[in-house]
């Protein structure tokens, strides 16, 4: 498996952790709970976005990574 | 009249009356009655039980006393509700029977109790023994409690500094195969929600006897057939997992990459992850 592709796996995965906590700060019933959940939430989101333009860059330079 | 039809009229009129007594004097427990409030409790039952069956006459005297044995202890509870000498006079106060890790022998024999009386009752609280006791007390009730040295309590996360999640009480969702609609709505879950779930455990909401929603909205069941397998919510520990294993994916990257800057985002992702892993744990782990 290339780099390129394992980022992108990272990428999917931190998707998944923000989906997971976002789900579960809904659900929970005490309000540190959900503060948690919804702070690291937001971190998560943080990582994504950065994650993501470093697979924008990945592509450019390497055009054949380019797609899923 | 013949006798016998007013027997049965007294009979039946007298259960209300005791039964309204007894919810005026609310929900004490019998063994937390003090020795007065149980005589006074025999006193009224007597009472009732000759007037039901006649052998008071005429009828309104047994009446009379009845109220009276009724009211005055009635208002003495009120009273001691409000004062604290009424209720020590009335309840009685708690006597001393260790302090600072000391037997008070007087105040033993002032309540009429042996050192087997003491040793036995220390055992119902699984104290054996007395040097472990840093205070014990013999209550109103007849009961004793007992403060053990901070070295014998049990261990709390707080003497461990381990950081627990808030709980709130679970709701119960599901009793006898019947969706409860009450707590279902408290916990601020839907009837889709909870069909969805039972979905996802392939179970059908007849098959379920018991099925309970935790604080973090996971939902735990029992099913009426105990050969079946009910899968542990998973979700919280795997969550945890993935965000773990991401950290370190944040680290490989980190040090397998040329590209300076890149390098850089990686680990400040891997840090915000770890401070992010530090903060979920108390909430993920069970």
């Amino acid at each position: 498996m290339t780099v390129a592709s394992q980022v992108k796996q990272s990428l999917a995965s931190i998707k998944s952790i923000e989906a997971n906590l976002s789900s579960l700060a809904i659900r929970s019933q005490s309000k540190e709970a959900q503060q948690s959940f919804h702070e690291t939430m937001e971190i998560m989101h943080d990582i994504q976005k950065d994650l993501h333009t470093r697979v924008g860059e990945m592509e450019r330079q390497e055009e054949q990574y380019k797609g899923f | 009249m013949p006798e016998w039809v007013n027997v049965v009229i007294r009979s039946t009129s007298l259960i209300v009356v005791i039964f309204i007594i007894a919810k005026l004097f609310g929900k004490r427990h019998l063994s937390q009655l003090s020795v007065f409030e149980y005589l006074i409790g025999l006193v009224i039952s007597v009472i009732a039980a000759t007037v039901s069956i006649g052998l008071i006459t005429p009828f309104w005297h047994g009446i009379i006393g009845l109220g009276i044995w009724f009211i005055i202890p009635f208002l003495l509870v009120l009273l001691a509700i409000k004062s604290k000498p009424v209720r020590d006079l009335v309840r009685g106060k708690g006597t001393v029977f260790i302090k600072d890790g000391k037997v008070m022998e007087d105040n033993l024999k002032k309540e009429k109790y042996s050192s087997d009386d003491l040793l036995q009752q220390l055992r119902n609280k699984n104290v054996f023994q007395v040097a472990d006791v840093e205070f014990a007390v013999l209550e109103a009730d007849g009961d004793i409690s007992v403060l053990p040295k901070k070295e014998k309590q049990p261990l709390t996360p707080k003497d461990l500094g381990i950081t627990v999640a808030p709980i709130k009480e679970p709701q119960t969702v599901v009793m006898d195969g019947e969706i409860l609609y009450e707590p279902l709505a408290t916990g601020g879950f839907s009837v889709k929600w909870l069909e969805t779930e039972f979905e996802k455990l392939g179970v059908s909401v007849e098959n379920v006897y018991l099925a309970q929603v935790d604080s973090f909205g996971q939902l735990t069941v029992d099913l009426f057939d105990d050969k079946l397998q009910v899968p542990a919510p998973q979700e919280k520990p795997l969550l945890l997992a993935t965000t773990k294993k991401m950290q370190a994916d944040m680290e490989i990257f980190a040090l397998s990459t040329q590209n300076k800057q890149a390098k850089q985002m990686y680990t400040k992702n891997s840090q915000k992850l770890q401070k992010a892993i530090d903060r979920l744990t108390p909430f993920l782990s069970d």
